[in-house]
């Protein structure tokens, strides 16, 4: 599989870490209170994914290259990648 | 006296008739990294960057590697200045001993490196000023082709003396 | 049953005559040969033995589908089983042997397992060992290993050397026939980096066995040889496609006899990247299915006709040809023409004009092979329009062409069923995906060289071929007509035409079940003969058209594949990285003994202090105790942190305060992941207002820094902050012990490192003989204690000079046994104890939380769960049985509990206590503290062993610090 770096270009899979699902976005810094209000946010966020079959969207880094981390959609079905972001 | 050690003080280079192995010692290499226009300050001091993520830029006796979107090697003599001139103006990061640079020169240069090394090397697309962030034996490398039969490669230093030998295993058909 | 050389023909060198031996006869062959061709050329026919049955078996193709003459190839560690004898390059001195007999294959004493074939029945494993009577495998399975069965693998290792490599082409062409050369000289027209890749030892695919079109092979070949921009492998399989036009090409030396000293290597795997890739792939000839079809010297038509014009080797008197198609024709006119005499059993009743035009053969329309008989000579028995039993040499048999689909299918795509070749086709292909010739069912050649010369690109014209493409016609023909005696569809496994009529019966009846079943095409050939066939019987029993039946799926890889070559240069030292602290050197020359430590080669310890850990350890911990010691830490992770933003992003990261951490200072820290779970701990020290040094645990220094930069660059991307790894720039060096004061001033003379300049947790810049060196007041140890940072190129230089300003001290090195023992005498936390499960207060570290802060892991840290009273947390062990052992990994039991399940904690860590003189451990214990005092009992399953231990404080040393202070 090839993926492509935004910075590099098109890479060996084997030079990339997977980094999860992008789909979710992570609560932001600060939001959370002192008591335990939003631990169903954090919950879901942590534990929660759906399992497509099909396009996913995803996190990887270049860990081996530029270390950049980036999303891209990949197919989970078919291994095709669309455009890193 | 404090002495420099590299290395690879322990391994042997050697020179085949299809294969030369070698270190390049006595190197400073800054990162030098920042946040909005820095690139801009950088330049004025250091004259101007690389534009582009694989072809490296030779300057005022520096080799210029843009390894991110946001970040520069430069590779200078072994007394360059830099970091010094460069505080304040960006984020400067000495790393000459985090990377152990090894010469990898001869007909047979291009084969060895295809063995480890998941990229195009063909001399029609790998050509010399070329340089990619990539993987060698699991380790991250940074290789330069600086002439058409002639690399370097920037290996992790605590890495360096295993690449080293990963190398020399896969030169042993050129001997 | 005869076979011998012809005087001339061929393409074997007959210079180069070759010996070679066969279950230690010798034999001679040519340069040039196979094994199986040499063989036919001796007249060996008989060369092994089915896989249940036991029934003599020859050779019964000329390539990668021969499903009988396996053999096990060359002697001791190099001793291959399994290799199809049609495949092998004959070199001399080739020792092979037959398989599956003994103690010969002409006289096998398993040939009994003929009478008790119904064992050996389709569903025997599954009706006789599933269920209630599984018990019964145990009974039955060291005899059913002996008697059926292919060659046995050494386990020697492996002397010779294998390769691993990447490359990259813009079209990949695989297979070398007329569509695939017509494909490599077309797409090479268009000026790309062409790889033309052909799993034989020739370029010409079945050209070669076609002396008629030889001018036009010689011809593509020698413009192939002048193009620049081919890269043209013979002796290389195509084994798998792979996610984004990854292929992976096999190409085996075996021929050139590699030397491993020389670096040569026997096979090189290839991970290619094509941009284009052309199939060319051919198609293998099908069997027909009748009575004793597996009788020696019944072949496949194509190729007695290989044999015959590629090696040279003929049947002596006469032939018969059973055919359901034209293609067999070639191999009958061929044999006419060397003098054999062929008689052609066409079950067609309609024959083409053409063929029957020529009449060098005697052709028998509407007839069938339903029976061959014989051992040494074959009688083949005729039905339908006539009805004569044949005495002859060899039987070649067409039951039609099957297209390799195998590749095309590897992405997902299944093939689909073309009738009027009664064989499957490629279902599709990528963009940047074609196929040319046989592959598609297109069997002429003109029709082929101008399939290659579009599919490469066409941008130049490709010579046609002499004579005029005819038409290709079958009229199908599946089932084995009604005959007493076995009808093989898989010749490997032994399965019949009687083995898939019973899985239809029992109603096993997709394809997938059918093969699991049967074992259908699970041999070292894959079914490449018989998957269709057996497919195509199940559809007619089912009463479905073939395209219904659906085919099983193909998987990589294409043809076996030894384990040498995925694994390349991977083995031994090269297994995986080793990593080298930047004072491994010393240690190497100075008594350090090493061990790993994840990818790192660690000092274990020094031989000064012992000859073994156990000895030396001790020693080492008591040089710390009570004078001063010197260790390596350069292998933890070090961690450029600048910023104007870099306090917050720290101030977020760690579970205490950064933001406030004066200037000069140092401070411990612990982060979490997302889900409230500790991920590391470390000191982080404040260089600047906008810099900070931090140093991660040598474990998880890769992922702190991943994690690092994931949230700067996809979460807090308005924080300006910089972070870069000097795990690699940095060596670090502890000097611990209440000398360790004094071995500084020694050590750096004129530099101001009292308890006023630098108290415990402070840091001080200084430079040394010109190198900039970080000293930091840390212990992990519980005593007085630095860390001595800098520059790695000088690291070996500043220990040496350590060691000798600090001799009159009595300095000297310590390894990985004796720190990691000190820290558990202090109650440090490391690796061991972070065990991926436990929170913050399971260590005993709650109290450092920032309350008002928000940090990474905050939320969920404050789970209900997380807060239960009765979690595994830190404990400290004393052994309370001082003749016994604590072990790590031990279960912990309550004192009077079952010794049974799970327990209620383990031991993570266990050291002899130098200080008190006994062993202690650290534990994980269900809920901790709580139970000081109390006796426990631990028990390690492994060794038999229960062990009497007392739940203390974990910190079994200078609680109140005093030391860490002096
Ligand atoms: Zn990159």
């Amino acid at each position: 599989m090839r993926l492509a770096c935004p910075h590099c270009g098109p890479r060996d899979y084997s030079e990339f870490r997977y980094g999860g699902d992008a789909s979710k976005q992570r609560p932001p810094h600060g939001t959370t209170g002192h008591g335990t209000g939003d631990l169903q946010t954090w919950h879901d966020f942590v534990f929660l994914f759906d399992n497509p079959k099909g396009p996913h969207l995803e996190y990887w880094q270049h860990v081996l290259g530029c270390r950049r981390w980036f999303t891209l959609t990949r197919n989970t079905a078919t291994n095709e990648v669309g455009e890193p972001k | 006296m404090l002495e420099r050690r590299s290395a690879l003080a322990v391994a042997h280079p050697f020179a085949w008739a299809a294969l030369t192995l070698g270190e390049v010692r006595g190197f400073t290499l800054t990162q030098v990294a920042g946040f909005g226009n820095f690139a801009a300050d950088v330049a004025a001091t250091a004259g101007a960057l690389p534009e582009t993520s694989n072809q490296a830029v030779e300057s005022n006796g520096r080799t210029i590697f843009r390894t991110g979107p946001h970040a520069f090697w430069f590779v200078g003599p072994e007394n360059d200045d830099l970091a010094a001139r460069l505080a304040g103006k960006a984020i400067v990061t000495p790393l000459s001993s985090s990377r152990t640079r090894i010469s990898i020169e001869g007909r047979a240069a291009r084969e060895v490196l295809r063995k480890g090394i998941p990229i195009d090397l063909h001399e029609s697309v790998f050509t010399p000023g070329m340089f990619a962030q990539t993987g060698l034996h699991h380790t991250p490398v940074l290789l330069h082709c600086t002439a058409e039969q002639r690399f370097e490669l920037y290996a992790m230093r605590t890495f360096a003396l295993n690449v080293w030998e990963w190398l020399e295993d896969a030169a042993l058909e050129f001997k | 049953m005869t076979f011998r050389r012809l005087p001339s023909g061929g393409r074997i060198d007959r210079n180069r005559p070759v010996g070679f031996t066969l279950d230690g006869k010798r034999y001679r062959g040519f340069a040039g040969d196979t094994l199986a061709s040499a063989l036919l050329a001796n007249d060996v026919t008989l060369v092994g033995r089915s896989f249940k049955y036991h029934r003599p078996r020859g050779i019964m193709s000329a390539g990668v589908e021969e499903p009988n003459a396996l053999f096990t190839l060359h002697d001791g560690a190099r001793t291959e089983a399994n290799m199809p004898g049609t495949i092998v390059d004959l070199i001399d001195g080739l020792t092979a042997r037959t398989q599956n007999a003994w103690p010969s294959v002409e006289l096998d004493v398993m040939g009994i397992n003929q009478l008790a074939a119904p064992l050996f029945q389709s569903g025997f494993y599954y009706k006789t060992f599933m269920g209630p009577t599984k018990g019964a495998w145990m009974f039955y399975e060291p005899f059913i290993r002996r008697a059926a069965g292919l060659g046995a693998a050494t386990e020697a290792a492996d002397p010779d050397r294998y390769e691993t490599r990447f490359d990259f082409c813009d079209v990949l062409v695989i297979g070398s026939g007329a569509a695939g050369l017509a494909a490599a000289l077309s797409a090479a027209g268009g000026g790309g980096r062409v790889l033309l890749v052909e799993q034989d030892s020739a370029l010409g695919g079945g050209l070669l066995s076609e002396p008629e079109q030889d001018g036009w092979l010689q011809a593509r070949l020698g413009e192939i040889r002048n193009a620049s921009n081919i890269q043209a492998l013979t002796h290389t399989t195509a084994i798998g496609l792979y996610d984004d036009n990854m292929v992976v090409l096999v190409e085996r030396h075996d021929h050139r006899q590699p030397d491993p000293a020389k670096g040569q290597a026997r096979q090189v795997l290839t991970m290619l990247q094509a941009k284009a890739i052309v199939f060319a792939t051919g198609a293998i000839e099908r069997p027909l299915v009748f009575a004793n079809n597996d009788r020696p010297g019944v072949m496949l038509a194509s190729a007695v006709r290989t044999y015959l014009n590629r090696f040279g080797v003929a049947p002596t008197g006469r032939a018969v040809i059973a055919t359901n198609n034209d293609t067999a024709y070639a191999a009958a006119f061929d044999l006419a023409a060397q003098g054999v005499e062929v008689i052609v059993a066409d079950s067609r009743t309609e024959i083409p004009a053409d063929l029957q035009r020529r009449n060098s053969i005697e052709i028998l329309a509407g007839t069938s092979v339903v029976d061959v008989k014989g051992k040494n000579t074959l009688h083949a028995v005729l039905d339908g329009a006539e009805q004569r039993t044949i005495t002859c040499d060899v039987v070649g048999m067409s039951g039609g062409w099957s297209p390799v689909v195998h590749l095309t299918s590897h992405g997902g795509i299944k093939p689909v069923y073309n009738a009027a070749i009664a064989g499957f086709v490629p279902g599709g292909f990528a963009k940047t995906h074609s196929g040319a010739g046989a592959v598609m069912g297109t069997f002429g050649l003109n029709a082929a060289i101008r399939e290659g010369a579009a599919a490469g690109g066409g941008s130049i014209a490709i010579a046609a071929a002499g004579g005029e493409d005819r038409p290709y016609a079958i009229v199908p023909t599946w089932m084995p007509p009604r005959r007493k005696g076995k009808a093989f569809v898989d010749f490997q496994n032994d399965v019949t035409a009687k083995d898939i009529k019973n899985a239809h019966q029992e109603g096993y009846h997709s394809v997938e079940h059918l093969k699991r079943y049967t074992t259908l095409g699970m041999g070292t050939d894959q079914g490449k003969t018989s998957n269709i066939i057996a497919l195509a019987e199940m559809a007619e029993l089912r009463g479905l058209p073939i395209e219904q039946a659906g085919t099983t799926t193909f998987r990589p890889p294409y043809t076996g594949v030894s384990l040498g070559a995925i694994a390349g240069r991977t083995i031994g030292g090269h297994f995986r990285p080793t990593r080298r602290s930047p004072l491994h050197d010393w240690h190497a020359a100075n008594g350090g003994v090493f061990i790993e430590a994840g990818l790192w080669q660690r000092a274990w310890y020094y031989r000064w202090a012992g000859d073994t850990p156990e000895s030396a350890y001790v020693k080492e911990m008591g040089l710390v105790r009570r004078g001063v010691g010197i260790s390596d830490v350069s292998t933890l992770g070090k961690i450029d942190v600048q910023g104007p933003d870099a306090a917050e992003f720290l101030n977020r990261v760690y579970v205490n305060g950064f933001a406030k951490l004066p200037v000069g200072k140092a401070r411990y820290g612990v982060m979490l992941n997302d889900d409230g779970i500790v991920l590391d701990d470390g000191t982080t020290t404040r260089i600047s207002e906008t810099q900070f040094y931090m140093t991660t645990t040598t474990a998880q220094a890769g992922e702190v820094m991943s994690w690092l930069e994931f949230l700067l660059q996809t979460q807090w991307t308005d924080l300006k902050v910089q972070v870069a790894s000097l795990t690699d720039e940095w060596a670090g060096m502890a000097i611990s012990g209440p000398k360790a004061r004094a071995a500084l001033e020694l050590a750096f003379p004129g530099v101001d490192v009292s308890d006023a300049k630098l108290p415990y947790m402070g840091c001080l810049d200084f430079s040394f003989d010109g190198v900039p060196i970080r000293l930091l007041r840390l212990s992990f140890s519980g005593e007085l204690a630095y860390e001595v940072h800098l520059s790695a190129d000088y690291a070996i230089s500043l220990w040496e000079h350590f060691l000798k300003t600090g001799a009159s001290l009595g300095l000297k090195p310590y390894g990985l046994e004796a720190l990691a023992s000190l820290r558990i005498e202090k109650g440090h936390v490391a690796g061991l104890e972070l065990d991926h499960r436990n929170t913050l207060d399971d260590l005993g570290l709650g109290k450092m939380a920032g309350k008002e802060k928000d940090y990474v892991g905050k939320a969920l840290r404050q789970r209900p769960m997380y807060q239960a009273p009765e979690r595994w947390s830190l404990v400290g062990l004393e052994l309370l049985e001082p003749e016994k052992r604590l072990r790590g990994g031990a279960i912990l039991f309550a004192k009077d509990d079952k010794i049974e399940g799970h327990g209620r904690g383990y031991i993570t860590s266990v050291t002899w206590s130098v200080e008190l003189g006994k062993t202690i451990a650290l534990a994980l214990y269900n809920g901790g503290l709580k139970h000081v005092g109390e006796e426990i009992v631990c028990a390690f399953p492994l060794k038999n062993e229960l062990t009497r231990a007392k739940i203390v404080s974990p910190h079994f040393i200078d609680p109140e610090g005093k030391r860490l202070h002096a």
